[in-house]
């Protein structure tokens, strides 16, 4: 998601506010059907107490996804899953109203069944299976069961999104004393200490960036840049709209480090800077948030370390992409711990690899941390790009990729 | 290896590089076994039938192989990510596996549009409305596969190991090895595009790409193919292996677990275009020991006429030189040591001095690699064409046989 297109969490959200949460129980079905699928079996088996329901998928002509039961007694439910031969499957989820209770991926012909388990009352549930000549079948549960310990993943996320909205407060109410302290230094004419604050409070905007991003404030049309929050305070000088001119981090970045020296008009662009981070504070208090706002703005924070950190685009005075790259991966971390709950629930395998991919790039960036430069890392600069940038590049990618599923499942319906 | 069937057309398209002659309900390589080459000259069946699908899963062999080159390659190697455990590796084999056999019959491998609306693809769509094109997807295993990462040394191909180092070799680190290869090939460039494309795509937490060669045009023949040419303008691979008898001595692998499947070497070739171009045809020719325009020895006859290595000229030399490419490389002169080539002539734009970037990107297959190393041993060290060349890229991998229905290619490693 380049900056200045259309979609855009943060504004979304403005007006959405927070989905209710479903819990994971029953629902009346408006798809799916029964026809034409396998014969099913009269009644479920049963495991240790556990309902046992075996989905196999087949190939040829045309992939198909049969179920040996269609329906189950409410209670825990394992459902085991072969792939016999189907190249066209390669994913089996369980929903409730198009959002994801269970699933799992990444099945290929050949690899061992896996199973999930889940705890369901009674209702109609669908058995998706994308690819499969039949994507949807139904799936019924009888009687009632109580709900699962530990909350749903529905309940889960609500409570994680809550969490993620108190953590951008929080951190925009850090910027702004950071910023506070910038402004301070270039007041006083500090060129040293400037540079030293300007690494200082980048952090802060690089975490949660993705939020502000395409933020307008009241009273502006949505094209006009003069009200653009982000560009305000973030925009590089290779983008500027020549209406609204050159303002914010990296104008002031520019005159620090490729001017060497504080001028009057540096001075004007930081009471510019205080003023809008100021702005940011209050209306970041008003923003809500829907789980796939946080996992499209995880998604959203690495795009910008492909796009500008590692191609040195952002700092490109200061070379602090570093420092800029580690605060978005540090965001984008964050985001994705306040959905680990819910989505674990959803999605375990998905989950852990994400988890294993973010350690991945840390262990890679932690080989450019250098405490005695301001903002903690090396210098990123072109003959350290031409080296290291390519490993660094697919390692991010390597944990882009799957944080990219995460918008889907954690999307709730209504 | 049996031949590709053609799906009945949608839309079919036949292109004859002469105009050539619709041959009907019969696919595109559908030439049998042994006519080749009395009737190949005469009749040029380099034909395309892009509703083409090459059978993959069952097959006696792997794909891409003793399959008839298709007119364009895209070659790319992957090295898995630090901290990869074996079962990564497993189930990026399983996954690739059954993605290759959609992408071989023309199909995506997950949803160009996504049913949920905050779903990224799961299929990047620039093939939808393609056909198969002939799209063969041939994956290699280099050593590293085998080293102590993924407790594999075990079940080694015996003949797997780094190259040694050989005569003239300029390899630069950024084109050579890899721990995974694939070789993708079709008769239309998108399809063989978005297949490696989105073959790296669903594996990149776990293999990062390494390099990759885009072969524009094809630089070998296969079985019912006229001989094509490669950038310097001559025939190549005119005594390439064809028949399933030469296939058996010389490609296949025999025994244990890669049985049926063979081994791959690839060479990035860069070509010094400019300085071949103002260069003699008449020494162009003693260079290759063939003539230009017809691919005839210069000891006398036809394209297909066995060389004489011993005819002698008037001035009492072999009219073949001894150094000439194919002097050096014949079996003859090699203890009968024959490799199937299969390459493909590439660009990459415009060097740093303004000199045209390209070559050839060669591709052979063997039974045992020893065979190729005692060819460009040989080659490397004399080879009159040196002067025009540089070897810049290398890999070696073992390519597992054909995974049957229900399996995956490589399965064998984790039995």
């Amino acid at each position: 998601m380049s900056r200045h297109t259309a979609r855009r969490a943060a504004v979304a959200t403005l007006t959405a506010g927070m989905a209710v949460a479903l819990a994971a129980c029953g629902s009346s079905s408006n798809g799916g059907s029964t026809d034409g699928s396998a014969p099913s079996k009269a009644s479920s088996s049963s495991k240790g107490g556990v309902t046992q329901v075996d989905i196999t998928l087949t190939g040829g002509d045309s992939d198909a996804c049969s179920v040996d039961t269609k329906t189950a007694a409410a209670g825990p439910i394992t459902f085991n899953i072969t792939n016999k031969n189907s190249t066209a499957i390669t994913e089996v989820e369980l929903q409730s109203d198009q959002r994801i209770l269970g699933e799992k991926e990444n099945l290929a012909p050949g690899l061992a069944p896996v199973k999930f388990t889940l705890t369901l009352t009674g209702g109609t549930y669908q058995i998706y299976c994308p690819g499969a000549k039949q994507e949807l079948q139904d799936f019924k549960v009888t009687g009632s069961a109580p709900a699962s310990t530990g909350g749903t993943a529905s309940s889960l996320l609500g409570h994680g999104v809550k969490g993620y909205a108190k953590y951008v407060t929080t951190n925009v109410q850090a910027m702004q004393s950071a910023v506070g302290k910038l402004v301070a230094a270039i007041d006083d004419g500090n060129l040293a200490e400037a540079k030293k604050q300007y690494a200082l409070a980048r952090p802060f905007y690089e975490k949660i960036e993705s939020d502000v991003d395409g933020f307008v404030l009241p009273g502006y049309k949505p094209t006009d840049n003069a009200g653009n929050l982000d560009y305000l305070i973030d925009m590089r000088e290779s983008n500027l709209d020549p209406k609204v001119g050159w303002h914010g981090f990296h104008a002031i970045e520019k005159d620090l480090w490729q001017g060497g020296k504080i001028t009057p008009h540096t001075k004007t662009l930081a009471a510019e800077l205080k003023t809008n981070v100021g702005k940011l504070v209050g209306l970041t208090k008003t923003l809500h948030y829907k789980p796939e706002d946080l996992a499209n703005g995880a998604a959203g924070l690495l795009e910008e370390v492909q796009t500008e950190k590692i191609r040195g685009t952002e700092e490109k005075y200061s070379h602090l992409d570093l420092v800029d790259f580690n605060a978005n991966v540090e965001g984008a971390q964050q985001a994705f711990a306040f959905l680990k709950p819910g989505l674990s629930k959803i999605d375990p395998g998905l989950t852990t690899n994400i988890a294993k991919q973010f350690t991945a790039v840390e262990n890679k960036l932690n080989l450019y941390r250098d405490a005695k430069i301001p903002g903690g890392f090396v210098y990123w600069t072109p003959a350290l790009r031409a080296k290291d940038a390519s490993t660094l590049s697919q390692t991010v990618q390597g944990l882009q990729d799957p944080l990219s599923k995460v918008g889907e499942k954690v999307a709730t319906a209504q | 290896m049996s031949e590709g069937h053609s799906e009945v057309s949608r839309r079919r398209l036949f292109q004859g590089a002469a105009g050539g002659v619709a041959v009907g309900a019969l696919a595109a390589g559908g030439a049998a076994w042994g006519i080749w080459p009395e009737q190949a000259v005469a009749a040029d069946r380099d034909q395309i039938d892009l509703t083409t699908s090459h059978p993959f899963y069952d097959a006696a062999h792997p794909a891409g192989i003793a399959t008839p080159p298709q007119r364009y390659a895209i070659y790319m190697t992957f090295d898995l990510v630090d901290g990869s455990l074996v079962t990564d590796l497993q189930s990026l084999l399983a996954r690739w596996t059954a993605a290759i056999a959609q992408l071989m019959r023309g199909r995506p491998i997950g949803q160009v549009q996504p049913t949920r609306v905050d779903a990224v693809g799961g299929d990047s769509g620039e093939a939808m409305g393609l056909d198969p094109a002939s799209l063969t997807v041939t994956v290699g295993l280099g050593p590293g596969i085998f080293d102590r990462r993924f407790g594999l040394s075990d079940k080694k191909p015996p003949l797997l190991a780094d190259l040694p180092a050989l005569p003239s070799d300029r390899l630069a680190k950024e084109t050579t090895g890899g721990d995974l290869s694939l070789q993708v090939c079709s008769d239309d460039p998108q399809v063989a595009y978005h297949a490696v494309r989105n073959l790296a795509r669903m594996v990149r937490d776990t293999a990062h790409t390494r390099w990759a060669v885009l072969g524009f045009g094809r630089a070998s023949a296969g079985q019912g193919q006229e001989t094509p040419r490669n950038l310097f303008g001559f025939k190549d691979g005119t005594r390439n292996l064809r028949t399933p008898a030469e296939f058996d001595k010389h490609v296949w692998v025999r025994d244990g677990w890669m049985a049926g499947g063979t081994y791959q070497i690839a060479r990035k070739i860069q070509m010094n275009l400019e300085i071949w171009d103002a260069d003699m045809v008449s020494d162009q020719e003693n260079i290759f020991g063939r003539s230009k325009l017809d691919g005839a020895p210069l000891s006398g006859g036809k394209e297909m006429t066995t060389p004489d290595f011993t005819a002698k000229g008037k001035d009492g030399k072999t009219k073949i030189p001894v150094l000439s490419h194919i002097a050096l490389a014949a079996h003859e002169n090699n203890d009968g040591i024959q490799i199937l080539r299969r390459g493909y002539n590439y660009t990459d734009g415009i060097n740093q001095y303004g000199q045209l970037d390209a070559g050839l990107l060669f591709v052979c297959y063997q039974n045992d690699p020893a065979h190729f190393v005692t060819l460009q041993t040989k080659l490397g060290a004399s080879d009159l064409m040196n002067e025009y060349i540089q070897h810049i890229g290398s890999g070696i991998f073992a390519v597992p046989p054909a995974p049957r229905t229900g399996h995956y290619i490589g399965e064998q490693l984790f039995a």
